[in-house]
């Protein structure tokens, strides 16, 4: 039984709800949505720190994929619940025709001039590389070249598939597309292929899945990123990288600061400091394994390129044409892959 | 307070829901009727598209009949477990109830992962199998239909079982020693005394299986792999994936009124049975 | 006939034995396999673990290294404990008034009460947050409160209500009819006998509380971090041997809590009795 005291006490945690004050600002902070896992590891304890140390300014990571970021945005339309996004090429693009970014000025960031060209824009800026390629499992399978090797023995029976919901496997079903003929508007011939291997394939699964087949041996081989791959083999996993004969395929993370935000002054401070070369150098290393954009950073021996100007002649694709095809693109995985 | 007044006691929850649950649901709906993402332009559009693809129904009707099978499996082997509690000596019950409740106390999140290890390929299952000669090949049990259910079962036994115990154990023991004594088998006992009056506890079990098996997306996606396209997995892609809200709407109505239905139709069985049984 | 009973009871026996020990199986295994992948000496979660040690404990219990993962428990133990409270209260208040009536509306509030259960929590969620927005609050443990509330209301009500149609409805006239007020017959004679149906909702409830995801998904912000969320953000990209150590913890303090009812209030008897 309840004591009345405490009933009252509850109807006041529930009433309370609509007395409350929004959530005010602590002085000197910035609220930054952050991937969950390594990035929100990696960012808490190097950049929160750095930027503390630097500029007085608390970091509050809250853990959130980019299509939440998004989501949540829109939901609250005009009042955002965090002060900055991080975002993979897909989303941003939505984030840009949403109107949920401020204007973005380059001129505020000191480090602007080592990154690459064309990583900034009215938008955001880039805060991360990411490379992808096919991962496998170097005590099961030996080495594929390409993305042809995963439909043929021994790989298509250890394969493990994902689909359009994520950046790495929407660009990997496109490069698969293209080899038989597609194109980055065109991914009908991957779907095609995949259809005829489908009844061999190892796994077709949730991303947030794979990483637990792939230990587990449920599949051997997969497409992903190197951050992954550097990750997995940290914590004992057998698995390597291979680029594909056909290039890898890169992608830039942006940082954007969101519209309505009260933190304009310290989401720059922040985009700073985590662009800067110490901070950019230690997100690098193990076990955080970021691909850094910030040039004066010397590239771990694991990643495929020598420095990041090579990433210039790596496939990238233009997400404000694959962004209106994605849903239709999802639709038809769904119905070719359904049982 | 006159026994005729007693449905005022329902208020307070009542308003908490019209508050809630029922605004924001309208809000639902409300959105539903837009054609495009950005929710400016209203139409049916959204349901035109849903109820016009074929796929659409084929989704409704894999999610329903997985909810029914896991319903089956759970009672084929939670009821028989119910049997052995009600049979057990006091201490024995104590601690089967505990180890009735386990599942509740496994995240979702880590039991994915040890379902994974069970169904795998390089299994437990498997091995087990393959070591005892039954199978010469690991099955494929992973990513089916088949390990979705069984993986179900778990999750959801202790939804069965604490309101079928909690039903059962009121039953007089009298009843059954009278059936015995009468010179019926066990059989004819659970099937006559038995399972009629624990009736009302297996409906509440079989509703809150059926409903938590058809929504489980976690279990759903990780184990039964997105080749088996159930309701929640397309409403999350259209919310979260694609963000298109007024589909994603239309979606969960249509898993809404679905299985409501299933569910009203149990609901309405059930009270039938206990109307009958006190009538 | 006698030995038709005997050979009949015999497959009784058979029959019903090897589908509970079936059912035992599958509820005990996962769990097994979780804790003794949590006491793997390497560095990711895998089956069959490597060694024994209790490095993931140990970690896991560092207030520095773990300072995130224990701001989540924080706050899933005080939504579910404030949803659960809250729950009781009005869920067995809602199952006395609509179970025993015979009013059409009493069937339509039932089902409208037991909806959240079968609406998808992504989409509550979704809802919620827009409709939270709509009317000008911010995320808050409160607003999670009031959703988890709504989620796992429903095991209560089931629960309850189940309970409440076993009762011999002539015990509550009789008592009434003695000169019994309405609110004595309800302490002494109705709860006392529904209490076994509210305390497993209420367990039921608080456990849903602390594994939601869909709701907390939506609802939660930086400073209302949820458990499950943050576990299933160490899963996807670093495959942490914490998360399994978390269910350890959460396992035996779950045993510890339900030793205690036991012996305080007799939970196992109360569901017995």
């Amino acid at each position: 039984m309840f004591s009345r005291r405490s009933l009252l006490a509850g109807a006041t945690a529930l009433g309370g709800a609509s007395l409350l004050p929004a959530i005010a600002h602590a002085k000197g902070s910035v609220a930054s949505a952050i991937y969950p896992g390594t990035w929100e590891e990696a960012y808490r304890a190097i950049v929160a720190p750095a930027l503390k140390k630097k500029d007085a300014v608390d970091l509050e990571l809250q853990p959130l994929f980019a299509v939440d970021q998004i989501a949540k945005a829109r939901a609250a339309r005009g009042a955002p619940p965090f002060d900055t996004f991080v975002l993979d090429p897909g989303p941003r693009i939505t984030g840009i025709e949403g109107g949920l970014f401020d204007k973005f000025d380059g001129k505020k960031i000191t480090n602007a001039s080592k990154l690459p060209a064309g990583t900034i824009d009215d938008w955001g800026i880039a805060v991360s590389a990411q490379v992808v390629g096919i991962a496998y499992n170097p005590k099961k399978v030996p080495a594929p070249k390409g993305w042809k090797d995963l439909f043929t023995d021994p790989w298509v029976s250890k394969l493990g598939l994902t689909g359009f919901q994520t950046t790495f496997g929407t660009v990997s079903l496109i490069e698969i597309a293209k080899i038989f003929g597609g194109s980055e508007t065109n991914i009908e011939p991957a779907l095609v292929e995949l259809k005829k291997v489908l009844p061999k394939v190892a796994a077709v699964g949730q991303p947030a899945a794979m990483p637990s087949l792939f230990q587990q041996g449920q599949c051997d081989v997969m497409y992903t990123n190197t951050q992954t791959v550097a990750t997995l083999k940290g914590r004992g996993v057998d698995i390597e990288f291979v680029k594909p004969e056909t290039g890898a395929i890169t992608f830039f993370t942006t940082l954007h600061i969101a519209k309505g935000s009260a933190e304009v002054a310290n989401a720059y401070k922040y985009f700073d400091v985590a662009l800067s070369k110490d901070v950019q150098e230690a997100l690098t290393k193990p076990p955080y394994n970021l691909v850094p954009v910030n040039k004066d950073v010397p590239l771990p021996a694991d990643l495929p390129m020598k420095n990041l100007d090579e990433m210039a002649t790596y496939v990238q694709h233009d997400w404000a044409k694959i962004n209106p095809l994605r849903a239709s693109w999802i639709e038809k995985f769904n119905k070719e892959m359904a049982k | 307070m006159t026994k005729a007044a007693e449905w005022q006691l329902a208020l307070p929850l009542a308003l908490c829901f019209v508050s809630l649950f029922l605004a924001p649901l309208l809000l639902l709906i409300g959105v539903s009727f837009f054609d495009d993402d950005k929710i400016t332009q209203p139409g049916f559009g959204q349901w035109v598209k849903f109820f016009g693809d074929p796929f659409s129904y084929k989704v409704i009707v894999d999610t329903l009949l997985l909810g029914v099978k896991t319903v089956c499996a759970t009672v084929l082997l939670g009821y028989p477990l119910a049997l052995v509690y009600l049979d057990a000596p006091p201490r024995l019950q104590k601690v089967l109830i505990f180890i009735i409740v386990m599942p509740l106390l496994l995240s979702v999140v880590v039991r994915t992962f040890a379902w994974i290890v069970m169904l795998g390929r390089d299994g437990v299952i498997n091995q087990l199998l393959l070591s005892l000669g039954i199978i010469s090949e690991p099955l494929r049990l992973l990513q089916t239909e088949l390990g979705l259910v069984i993986s179900l079962t778990q999750i959801e036994m202790p939804l069965m079982l604490l309101p079928l115990i909690s039903v059962m154990s009121r039953l007089d023991p009298n009843l059954r020693d009278a059936s015995a004594a009468l010179g019926a088998s066990r059989w004819r006992t659970l099937f006559t005394v038995i399972v009629p009056l624990s009736m009302p506890g297996l409906v509440a079990g079989c509703l809150l299986v059926f409903a938590s098996s058809t929504t489980a997306f976690i279990s759903q996606t990780v184990i039964g792999g997105v080749r088996l396209i159930y309701l929640p997995l397309l409403i999350w892609q259209q919310s979260l994936v694609v963000f298109n809200w007024p589909f994603a709407a239309v979606a969960s109505i249509a898993l809404l009124v679905s299985v409501l239905t299933v569910v009203s139709a149990l609901s309405w069985l059930g009270r039938r049975s206990s109307g009958h049984l006190q009538g | 006939m006698g030995r038709q009973r005997s050979l009949a009871d015999l497959s009784y026996t058979l029959v019903i034995g090897t589908l509970a020990l079936l059912a035992l199986l599958i509820i005990v295994v996962p769990v097994v396999i979780v804790l003794t992948t949590s006491f793997t000496e390497g560095r990711s979660l895998k089956f069959p673990p490597t060694g024994f040690s209790l490095q993931w404990y140990a970690e896991l219990f560092d207030p520095v290294k773990s300072r995130q993962i224990h701001r989540a428990v924080y706050n899933s133990l005080e939504v579910a404990a404030w949803s659960t409270a809250l729950g009781v209260l009005l869920g067995s208040m809602a199952a006395l008034g609509l179970a025993r009536s015979r009013h059409k509306l009493a069937r339509v509030g039932d089902s409208f009460f037991m909806s959240p259960l079968v609406l998808p929590g992504l989409t509550f969620g979704l809802a919620a947050l827009m409709y939270f927005t709509l009317i000008g609050l911010r995320p808050s443990l409160n607003l999670i409160i009031a959703g988890h509330m709504i989620v796992t209301v429903p095991f209560i009500l089931r629960t309850t209500t189940a309970s409440i149609s076993q009762l011999d409805p002539a015990l509550n006239d009789s008592s009434q009819s003695l000169g019994a007020s309405w609110f004595y017959t309800l302490r002494r004679v109705t709860l006392p006998l529904i209490a076994p149906g509210i305390f497993a909702g209420a367990f039921l409830a608080f456990m849903a509380s602390i594994d939601n995801v869909p709701v907390s998904l939506f609802l939660s912000t930086a400073r209302t971090d949820m458990l499950p969320i943050r576990m299933w953000g160490m899963m996807e990209s670093t495959l942490d041997p914490r998360i399994a150590a978390v269910s350890g913890v959460l396992i035996a303090a779950s045993f510890l809590l339900m030793l205690i009812m036991e012996w305080t209030v007799g939970l196992t008897r109360r569901m017995r009795d």
